[in-house]
């Protein structure tokens, strides 16, 4: 078995005297679709943003590819982040620049490539997610859906080994929702990205997830985590219910 | 690292890609192979992908432009031997279609952006004279119910736009007593006529500069701060829920603004004013006129109509600075850089109007003899 393209090894982390992760562990595998789920608070945004090390954790390691990222500093980290791509829970698009300008960004940042080739790539991530048209419109011009869309576009510019999604189909309606379902298992197969999703979408977990990581809020640890099937029949009633609440309730 | 190799073979010319083609490595590849390709004269292009070890979108993106390039060169193009992820990649794309869209990118024809200016122009003035209109609308049904308008909001207002602009007002107004003051002293000293420095500083402190540098002061603190506020609640949708709950937005957001400014102007302008002779006093102490003598220049040269048509001016002003304040905010569009262009836009024209107003009114009074 290869070496897990992220492992965390007892991670706690939170807020001032607040505990949010306690003592959490494991590994996500390379390719793999790996789906963060928990009720409201539970931590999955706090940890989401702990393994894209936006947060320092109390205690623990997150290693991307075997370098630690709570340690890693100047180039080494650069060079950590640059294997990641992150699409947060509103879009994040920068409202000053078009679409296409978006895109390019990363690109300009990072790469030594002329401007017509930043050009070419950048309208082919849009392309990829359906958003060819609208490469000149400005994020204020776009739907939720594509707004979603345009982001993913933009975490996927420098093709990262490992794409981070928080909430990527919330709000959406589930035909929308379907579709980006249908984009992200579309990237990770075409592109072989490593997706590390957050989301309560019951819908897209099903479509999705090659497996899944279930936080506990009570307790601030894992409540479970497997293939989904193995979660579906879980001895917790808590963790059955979860993915089967109208079954749980009759 | 990715490099290329370029062999021809009789009519036939095949570009052997090699390494890893991803962002960061196929800058100099891409650069170089383009420039070969764009100068050869074969009949046939094979991009060979036999070598090629690691391609991602970036690579495929490079694939189809070094393609794109030699049929421009007027060759045919095939790839062969590509690598089964690059071979997927590219069939996701279409060539044309990019190619199109890229070469288009950024063209845009001249009588296009005029009619866009034009269009924006008259879009502009269309919402100003909307918003003037409405604003006079609310405006006359507030002061025919008082009890309807907002009246706590318009005190808290006031206060920002007028006691916490004091310290502000105050430096502003000294220094530029003081200023004017020593500036006409320096030059009327040779005549021996520096008494005649009150009736410059009287004179152009109650009539221009007080009322003027008043209503700049509150355009660049309270024209901002309400386009910023009211620019935010339009990108957070408060202006839409207003109106969904029946209110209307100029009404409950503008007028409370306008009656506020339009109260507190004249009180900050008479401050301002006072400041101001404050500092021409003690530039003029200074110069060894005594405070006796300017306090009796300037009751000789001041009368009250210098102090009303300042005060007149500067109630026109306060609506000014409200009113644009307001309608930049209200037209807000969309995102923070929305917000922060609105501040400016209100700015920015407030002041130019103020000027415009005030040049205006330096005529109409000229030529009425005040």
């Amino acid at each position: 078995m290869t070496s897990p393209i992220i492992r965390v090894t007892n991670l706690t982390a939170g807020f001032a005297d607040r505990i949010v992760l306690r003592d959490i562990s494991f590994d996500v595998q390379r390719g793999e679709v790996f789906v963060i789920v928990g009720g409201s608070g539970s931590g999955k945004s706090t940890l989401l943003k702990q393994m894209i090390g936006l947060y320092r954790p109390q205690c623990g390691t997150i290693c991307i590819e075997g370098e630690d990222i709570v340690a890693a500093r100047g180039p080494k980290r650069l060079s950590i982040l640059r294997k990641i791509g992150v699409s947060f829970q509103t879009g994040a698009l920068f409202g000053s620049m078009s679409v296409l300008d978006n895109v390019r960004l990363p690109l300009e940042a990072h790469t030594d490539l002329p401007q017509q080739a930043i050009a070419m790539i950048a309208r082919m991530k849009l392309q990829l997610v359906s958003l060819g048209d609208a490469a000149d419109r400005m994020p204020a011009e776009l739907s939720g859906g594509m707004r979603k869309r345009a982001a993913i576009a933009r975490a996927m510019a420098l093709d990262p080994l490992i794409l981070f999604l928080d909430e990527p189909s919330a709000g959406l309606d589930p035909v929308l929702s379907a579709e980006l379902d249908a984009l992200l298992l579309n990237l990770s197969r075409m592109l072989h990205v490593t997706l590390v999703v957050v989301t309560h979408e019951l819908d897209s977990i099903f479509t999705i997830a090659d497996r899944v990581l279930m936080l506990d809020g009570a307790t601030q640890t894992i409540a479970a985590e497997g293939p989904l099937l193995k979660l579906l029949a879980h001895a917790n009633p808590q963790v059955r219910r979860f993915f089967a609440p109208n079954k749980e309730q009759m | 690292m990715s490099n290329f190799k370029l062999t021809p073979a009789g009519d036939r010319v095949t570009l052997s890609l090699r390494g890893r083609l991803d962002a960061y490595s196929i800058s100099a590849v891409w650069r170089e192979a383009s420039e070969a390709l764009a100068g050869i004269d074969s009949a046939r292009v094979v991009i060979d992908g036999t070598q090629i070890d690691y391609c991602d979108t970036s690579g495929a993106a490079m694939l189809l432009d070094l393609a794109q390039v030699a049929r421009a060169a007027g060759a045919e193009t095939e790839f062969a031997n590509l690598p089964e992820q690059a071979q997927q990649l590219l069939g996701l794309f279409d060539p044309a279609k990019l190619v199109a869209q890229n070469q288009q990118a950024g063209r845009s024809l001249w009588f296009e952006r005029i009619g866009l200016w034009g269009s924006r122009v008259g879009n502009e003035i269309v919402a100003l004279l909307s918003f003037v209109g409405e604003a006079v609308a609310a405006l006359v049904i507030a002061l025919r119910h008082p009890a309807r308008i907002r009246w706590g909001d318009a005190v808290r207002i006031a206060r920002e736009a007028g006691v916490d602009a004091l310290p502000i007002v105050s430096l502003i107004s000294f220094l530029l007593g003081v200023i004017l003051a020593f500036q006409a002293a320096t030059a009327m000293r040779r005549f021996g006529a520096e008494i005649f420095v009150a009736d410059l500083v009287g004179l152009a402190v109650l009539r221009e500069l007080g009322p003027l540098m008043t209503a700049i002061l509150l355009a660049g603190r309270s024209g901002a701060a309400f386009a910023a506020e009211l620019g935010t609640m339009k990108v957070n949708e408060e202006i839409d829920a207003l109106s969904t709950l029946g209110f209307d937005p100029v009404r409950f957001l503008a007028v409370p603004r306008i009656l506020a400014t339009v109260a507190v102007i004249p009180m900050l302008t008479v401050y301002a004013n006072l400041i101001g002779l404050i500092g021409g006093a003690i530039v003029m102490m200074g110069f060894g006129i005594s405070l006796a003598s300017y306090y009796q220049e300037l009751l000789g040269i001041l009368d009250l109509s210098d102090l009303l048509t300042g005060l007149g001016k500067s109630l026109l002003f306060g609506v000014i600075v409200a009113g644009v304040g307001c309608l930049r905010g209200l037209q807000a569009g969309q995102g923070a850089a929305a917000v922060g262009r609105s501040a400016t836009s209100a700015v920015v024209s407030a002041i130019v109007l103020i000027v415009a107003v005030d040049g205006l009114f330096a005529v109409i009074f000229y030529y009425a003899g005040i």
